[in-house]
């Protein structure tokens, strides 16, 4: 594969939905031309691509993942020629563009389902999961435990069940059936031929269902993907495929296949162990689950992450680490749904700025395309009254003004309230009012991208950790060619002091990337660092 | 604490990566390679089943092991915590490791412990012994348990015994703790045991730590300090104890334990003089369990040796015991051996005069300790004569009226203790 079509290696992906960023035309609901409106901003933070949140008709009764019509834009976000727009000024700006294909279920609204609920022998009957008894499939898990008893439906239109892995309202598509893959290509040329850099696809692991098994990750599963992996790298060099799968790594790393299936996949199991690390003051966590993550094809990647639209996930952790984690991050029972934490990334780290740069400097530090969560950037705060997980999807506070400058509406109009407590609210916490300051946490967090993006070892380079005695400290060196980067992390609310052995750099100068700073020569003996509180350091290893 | 620091450079550091804990458990070692590897997967269970959150630290302190023990403890660690899921321990369980000398001992060994404790701002601690072979996790978490959560300072332990183990603590050192000390703790000459971080700080900075006794029996001197300052107490049931014999006699045994019992009288004498009668202490699980198993010790030679005891140390017994203890004592050697009867009221008299002479000093305290193995070993012939066939039950019974009886002389024992002869 050319290096170029890799780019999704040395991106820094931001996560947004349309909805919630800017709104164009005052109707309280963001919209591409709001969106196109701020790519100046996004290009000046850093990012290089974006990985939008589905924008599809959809009757919004899961945030847009159910689907009404997949080849077109829903109305409040405006036309596709507006998107269109959008994504050749982003593409103007050398930002990707990666949507949401929801492959795995639609609405119950889409054309297709409301044809196949129309009667058994419709042509599109056998497009969905089907049965006259809901006791296929026994044992299969349920996803969302608080709102559904059973993966199973009834239909009364057409009087039997259909198969749903998430919402009722979102019928499973029947991937047996060639015609609904043939009918998911089309929408994938479709939005290809249009010019978008890569899909997400959501819910990957269920879309065949088998007696007897979990009806997750079966090998079936997997020959759909190469198929479609198949058709575009024939067809449509440079795409990339995002797949969401939350699973253990070892179970994730089969959908990278020989490199044939999905380019990258999200490192679920990592996320919620970097806030355990924090919390614990203790390294084990992410080493542990860092040891534990496969090796993967030299073209793929892991995407990791922080926070994003959904709840913090805890599906791929221990009972005694869910137990942990609630108690540590989501105290009050609004913070929890399913099974995690429906928090950003401030709020969480209890608008501790020290933590919040300690994480975004492992995010950014750490093997794997990162995703900024839209907000997180500047220490947006949550709402976790609005119910599901909307408290995380409120709009964009780019400044301290009329609806935080998000939308000329009146403030009722709006989609979703605004933030407005003293402490994470718009006039406390917006875009204008820190990028004025070049200590805001904006502006570092621009300054901690470009030192990302301004070296290679970040993007393509091996990491091997180092093992000091004091766990409180995670330490790792990347590595590519004679491109050699030492992280120190101070994981721990108090000072530390770190020995660590470095022999394999011994007369390495270690420079300090932020300021830019000789540190003392790396020699035969452990080389001494102290650090002050969630302090970390990224050195370059220089030999001169 | 001395000028110097005891504390060598390796173990500061060590400390220094740990950082502060809730936990912490002792394995002091000397020549245990055979059986540590099995006391750490004990300790290292326990702390993953039990304080899944805590933050932990298994400190091993060696008296110069010949053997591959101190490899054996920094090697045995690593993934052995890894659960069905992989993942199951939140934090690292921390291993360090420090040689304290070449030669073994257990004050020495406490007192890098306590040391280890107070820096590390330890919550709960535990000593545990690396010959017990039938250490389980539980005991552990139950030494561990009463001072993370109940805030105790002291736990010492309970064991599950025959009816003939443990006779010295049971006539002896448990009746006249309990009287002296007023606080109905069992066994403070312990292998295993549970303390607080308040009670590690409060050790070290007592000037003790290069006496004799304090050298060789540590726990009972802390469990005394514990006792003695007011702070809580209490008792955990660990279950049966199976340890290979020590080999000691009872000579050394009764200069160790009652030696440094009177020893721990004297240094604490504030504390207890004043003291009134005794109160049970917090009890977790049975209060302890004997059972009807057990062999009771050969009798054929104790009683001659308790009878030239008495016989041969004559003037030393006349210049430690009253005058009418010594006659009666004279008397009962003299008696028929089948009908040998040591009386409770003349055994807590005996060893409340040696007490006391120990305390004056009126002979050199090593020959004067020794000077009461024949006479405990009148007191044990009795006891087996008159328990051999025993239930349970009723040597229980016996035992707390020997408690009893050693509480109700106790003004004896303090007006003696007073007053300079």
């Amino acid at each position: 594969m050319q290096d170029e079509n890799l780019w999704y290696k040395d991106a820094v992906i931001y996560q947004l939905h349309v909805r919630t960023f800017c709104d164009s035309n005052g109707d309280g609901v963001g919209d591409f031309r709001g969106l196109t409106s701020k790519l100046d901003y996004l290009q000046e933070l850093g990012i290089n691509a974006i990985w939008l949140l589905p924008f599809f008709p959809s009757p919004l009764r899961d945030d847009g993942y159910d689907i009404a019509d997949y080849t077109s834009v829903h109305p409040a976000y405006g036309s596709l020629q507006d998107f269109k727009d959008f994504l050749a000024a982003a593409h103007n700006r050398r930002i990707r563009v990666i949507t949401e294909m929801v492959v795995n279920h639609t609405s119950d609204q889409h054309p297709w389902f409301q044809e196949a609920r129309g009667s058994r022998e419709n042509a599109k009957r056998d497009w969905y999961v089907w049965s006259d008894t809901d006791s296929r499939y026994q044992g299969v898990r349920i996803i969302f435990l608080d709102t559904e008893m059973s993966n199973w439906a009834w239909d009364p239109v057409s009087k039997s069940y259909y198969w749903h892995r998430f919402f009722s309202h979102q019928p499973d598509l029947n991937y047996d059936n060639p015609a609904v893959r043939e009918a998911i290509w089309e929408v994938m040329k479709f939005w290809l031929d249009i010019g978008v850099d890569g899909f997400r696809l959501d819910a990957v692991p269920y879309l065949i269902e088998r007696d007897g098994t979990s009806c997750e990750n079966l090998p079936e599963t997997h020959e759909i993907i190469r198929d479609f992996r198949r058709r575009i790298d024939a067809a449509y060099a440079g795409k990339m495929l995002l797949a969401e799968a939350n699973q253990r790594p070892a179970d994730v790393r089969s959908y990278f296949g020989n490199g044939d299936e999905f380019h990258m996949a999200f490192h679920f199991p990592l996320m919620p162990r970097m806030f355990m690390a924090v919390k614990l003051e203790d390294r084990k966590p992410i080493i542990e689950i860092l040891e534990q993550t496969p090796q993967i094809p030299d073209t793929c990647q892991w995407c990791i992450f922080l926070r994003n639209h959904d709840e913090l996930t805890l599906e791929t952790v221990t009972d005694i680490e869910r137990d942990y984690m609630y108690d540590e991050y989501a105290v009050d029972k609004a913070m929890r749904i399913y099974l995690g934490i429906r928090r950003r990334l401030a709020p969480m780290m209890e608008n501790d700025r020290r933590r919040v740069e300690l994480l975004t400097g492992l995010l950014l530090s750490m093997p794997g395309t990162p995703i900024i969560y839209y907000g997180d950037e500047i220490g947006m705060g949550d709402n976790v009254y609005l119910g599901d997980r909307n408290g995380v999807r409120t709009p964009m506070q780019w400044n301290g003004g009329w609806n935080a400058g998000f939308s000329s509406a009146d403030p009722e109009r709006l989609y979703s309230p605004l933030i407005s407590n003293p402490v994470y609210g718009y006039q406390a916490i917006n875009v204008d009012s820190q990028r004025r300051s070049a200590h805001s946490l904006l502006s570092w967090t621009k300054s901690v991208i470009q030192t990302r993006n301004a070296f290679r070892v970040f993007r393509r380079g091996s990491i091997e950790f180092l093992n000091p005695s004091n766990h409180r400290v995670l330490a790792y060196v990347r590595c590519l060619g004679e491109e050699k980067v030492l992280v120190v992390n101070n994981l721990s609310s108090s000072a530390q002091a770190v020995e660590l052995n470095l022999q394999t750099y011994k007369k390495h100068i270690p420079i300090e990337m932020f300021g830019r700073n000789l540190f003392p020569r790396i020699g035969e003996l452990p080389y001494l660092l102290t650090l002050g509180p969630y302090q970390f350091y990224w050195f370059r290893l220089r030999r001169i | 604490m001395a000028e110097e620091s005891f504390l060598a450079d390796d173990f500061l550091r060590q400390l220094m990566s740990v950082g502060e804990v809730d936990l912490l458990v002792g394995i002091p070692t000397y020549n245990n390679a055979a059986t540590l590897g099995q006391t750490l997967q004990s300790v290292e269970e326990s702390l993953r089943q039990n304080f899944v959150r805590e933050r932990a630290v298994i400190l091993n302190v060696d008296g110069g092991s010949a053997d591959e023990t101190r490899q054996l403890f920094v090697q045995s660690g690593g993934r052995r915590d890894a659960g069905p899921r992989g993942l199951t321990s939140l934090r690292t369980t921390h291993r360090i490791s420090c040689e304290y000398g070449k030669a073994p001992s257990q004050g020495l060994a406490l007192l890098n412990i306590v040391a280890a404790a107070d820096l590390l701002r330890a919550k709960a601690c535990a000593v545990i012994s690396p010959t017990t072979t039938n250490l389980t996790p539980s005991w552990v978490v139950n030494l561990l348990r009463p001072v993370y959560s109940e805030r105790l300072d002291f736990v010492a332990p309970l064991y599950a015994r025959s009816r003939f183990q443990g006779l010295l603590a049971r006539d002896l050192l448990y009746p006249m703790s309990r009287a002296i000390f007023g606080q109905r703790v069992r066994e403070i000459y312990c292998e295993e045991w549970g303390f607080s971080g308040r009670l590690a700080s409060q050790c070290l900075e007592k000037e003790v730590w290069r006496e004799e006794a304090v050298r060789a029996r540590p726990e009972a001197w802390m469990a005394v300090t514990a006792i003695g300052g007011g702070l809580k107490c209490g008792q955990s049931f660990l279950g049966p104890k199976i340890a290979p014999p020590t080999g000691t006699d009872i000579v050394e045994i009764i200069r160790q334990t009652v030696g440094n019992f009177f020893w721990c009288m004297e240094t604490n004498q504030a504390t207890w003089l004043r003291g009134s009668n005794s109160q049970p202490v917090p009890t977790f699980g049975p209060d302890h369990e004997l059972s009807l198993d057990g062999v009771p010790p050969s009798q054929e030679k104790i009683f001659e040796l308790f009878r030239s005891g008495v016989s041969e140390l004559e003037p030393i017994l006349a210049s430690i015991l009253a005058q009418d203890t010594h006659a009666e004592i004279k008397a009962i050697a003299l008696s028929d051996r089948s009908k040998f009867h040591f009386p409770a009221e003349l055994w807590v008299k005996t060893v409340y005069e040696f007490a006391a002479s120990y305390h004056h000093a009126v002979l050199n305290r090593y020959h004067l300790v020794q000077a009461l193995v024949p006479l405990y070993r009148g007191q044990l012939y009795s006891f087996l004569l008159e328990h051999a066939n025993a239930s349970a039950e009723a040597m229980e019974t016996q035992s707390e009226a020997l408690c009893q009886e050693f509480e109700r002389q106790k003004p004896y024992l303090v007006e003696r203790w007073k007053v300079k002869r």
